[in-house]
């Protein structure tokens, strides 16, 4: 299996206040790789960084095998990287298809005659096909963040980060998200998946790494790494040995 | 999902019959013009109203597409009348001669305004384009070559006939309205219509804000500069104040906002009431503007997408549309 990203030891914050110290990770082609960690331990300062909003003051990002250290954010969306938003950015006064139609035109580089075909299988894949003619700001939140994955693939992204795309949803919601992203993998996609919610990140994913301060503190087996002391200690501030 | 959802829910009215009557309607204005239908001072109305919905095109396109709210039009306004003004009275060359000058110099200054603009967003951009336009103000206000504040009048002989000067404000107007409503249709269009939307969204897509920004800066600088061109012959002198002054973007913002932000047929509409609004309120000197503010005002709360945009939006049509189906053409 090869290696979709790699961050090799990645610094980067705002301004003067440095957020990822030495951060290294790497993600295997195919793999669904989670992200944990409490809030501040850099996990959105990581996709800033992976997204091109913010440039690292040292250290390497490789895509795909290219350094993409310094590449501007449209480019790298053209390059392969689909992104979610957090809280969702839909195009409000644009249909859910127009929505996807912009990500395959612009983001996949297609004419609009053949964009066309790759909105609606994103929008089927999603499950927001029979809705493609309503206007994006009339949806509730779930398809909300469907819509905002259908739209990252639109771009046919080789990998695909959802920042949190569970968050805020009831339990019934939370499980069409994970089965959402079963079939995606099963599509073929590479993804990396930031979330809190525990139970999508030991069912859903391959590997999963658990950053603090910045860094990697540990990565692997998804519930090797939830049982560890490490994240034990991050998660509910006490050692248990103590 | 029920099957309602899956009907069309807007008409697009932008048909061959659609067409047939712009193509009559624009006929008939020409038709008015050159016939001499009208009298000289309907005629000073028409050419208001053509060169004003020029103006709000561009800046539709500006602040309601791609996110720029420029305070600072006035800038290709002033450059446009100074343009004519000095290629007719100081090189003695043609009005048309004249005309192209302006664009030219307007396109060239807003590529070269534009690596420094860009570097800027929103509230910092709108502030920056306005401190340049005056800036350019004072400029004109302390140069000898034009005269300085004491203006500079336009020479030409013959001088171009009112119905000449209306029929040509009458092409600039359709063809401003033909190239936004185009370039709408395009992959750059859908590029802009999502930038209207949400930029960050639509740069996280793939859509190179940069590059669609540029290109709507120039369009909107080079059809702002021929409008006001036109302006300028018709009025015969070119003071700074008069070139220069943000009224012009005022007025613009008036016609977009009331017409409605982000269509194509707002401007036309906010273009006519403005200008029929300005004749009323000039009798009450000291108010116009409060009136004009206050009407602003209402709109905002009670129609905020515009008369056209509400309007379409409760009808649930849309004309000159940068709408996208999902569906085959023929169905």
């Amino acid at each position: 299996m090869s290696i979709i990203l790699e961050f090799v030891n990645v610094n980067a914050g705002y301004g003067r206040i440095q957020i990822l110290n030495d951060l290294s990770f790497a993600v295997d082609e195919g793999q669904v790789y989670g992200v944990i960690g409490p809030n501040g331990s850099g996990k959105t300062t990581m996709f800033n960084a992976l997204l091109g909003l913010i440039k690292p003051s040292s250290g390497k990002i490789l895509f795909d095998g290219i350094d993409i250290t310094r590449t501007s954010a449209n480019v790298r969306c053209k390059m392969g990287l689909g992104r979610t938003f957090q809280v969702p950015k839909p195009f409000e006064n644009m249909s859910l298809y127009e929505n996807v139609l912009v990500a395959a035109v612009h983001g996949g580089t297609h004419r609009e005659r053949f964009a066309r075909e790759i909105a609606l299988s994103s929008l089927r894949l999603t499950g927001l096909y029979d809705k493609r003619e309503i206007k994006a700001g009339e949806l509730a939140l779930l398809d909300r963040k469907r819509l905002e994955i259908a739209r990252a693939l639109g771009t046919e992204p080789k990998l695909l980060l959802l920042d949190e795309v569970a968050a805020g949803l009831t339990d019934a919601e939370v499980k069409d998200i994970m089965r959402l992203v079963a079939d995606l993998k099963a599509a073929g996609h590479s993804i990396v998946w930031i979330e809190h919610i525990i139970e999508t990140m030991v069912g859903s994913t391959d590997k999963l790494m658990c950053m603090a301060e910045g860094r990697c503190v540990i990565s692997g087996n998804p519930r090797e790494v939830m049982e560890s002391a490490e994240v034990q200690r991050l998660y509910l501030g006490v050692d248990e040995n103590e | 999902m029920s099957d309602k959802r899956l009907q069309r829910p807007v008409r697009v009215l932008d048909s061959l019959p659609m067409l047939i009557v712009c193509i009559a309607v624009v006929s008939v204005l020409y038709a008015v013009c050159l016939l001499r239908i009208a009298s000289n001072n309907a005629m000073r109305y028409m050419i208001q109203i053509f060169l004003y919905i020029t103006m709000g095109q561009m800046w539709n396109l500006l602040s309601g597409f791609a996110g720029m709210t420029s305070l600072g039009q006035q800038l290709y306004i002033g450059l446009a009348g100074y343009s004519v003004a000095i290629a007719t009275a100081k090189l003695h060359l043609t009005l048309g001669v004249g005309l192209v000058m302006s664009v030219a110099v307007s396109v060239v200054v807003a590529l070269v305004l534009s690596l420094l603009l860009f570097r800027m967003e929103g509230m910092y951009f709108s502030i920056a384009t306005w401190v340049v336009a005056e800036a350019f103000e004072k400029l004109f206000l302390s140069w000898k070559y034009v005269e300085q504040g004491s203006g500079l009048t336009i020479r030409v002989v013959p001088y171009p006939k009112i119905e000449e000067i209306c029929a040509v404000s009458l092409t600039v107007c359709v063809m401003s309205i033909a190239v936004v409503y185009l370039l709408l249709r395009t992959r750059t269009g859908l590029g802009l219509t999502a930038m209207r939307d949400n930029l960050t969204a639509a740069s996280a897509v793939g859509v190179n804000v940069f590059n669609h920004k540029l290109l709507v800066y120039v369009i909107a600088a080079a059809f702002t500069a021929v409008s006001a061109g036109i302006f300028f012959v018709n009025k015969g002198i070119v003071y700074p104040e008069s070139g220069f002054g943000i009224s012009w973007t005022v007025s613009m913002i008036f016609i977009v906002t009331i017409g409605g932000s982000g269509t194509v047929s707002g401007p036309i509409t906010g273009a006519v009431i403005y200008v029929f609004l300005q004749e009323l309120l000039a009798h009450y000197p000291g108010w116009s503007n409060i009136i004009l503010g206050a009407i602003t005002i209402l709109v905002i709360f009670f129609l905020p997408k515009g008369i056209m945009g509400t309007l379409q939006e409760k009808l649930r049509f849309e004309i000159f549309s940068a709408k996208r189906f999902s569906f085959a053409k023929h169905k």
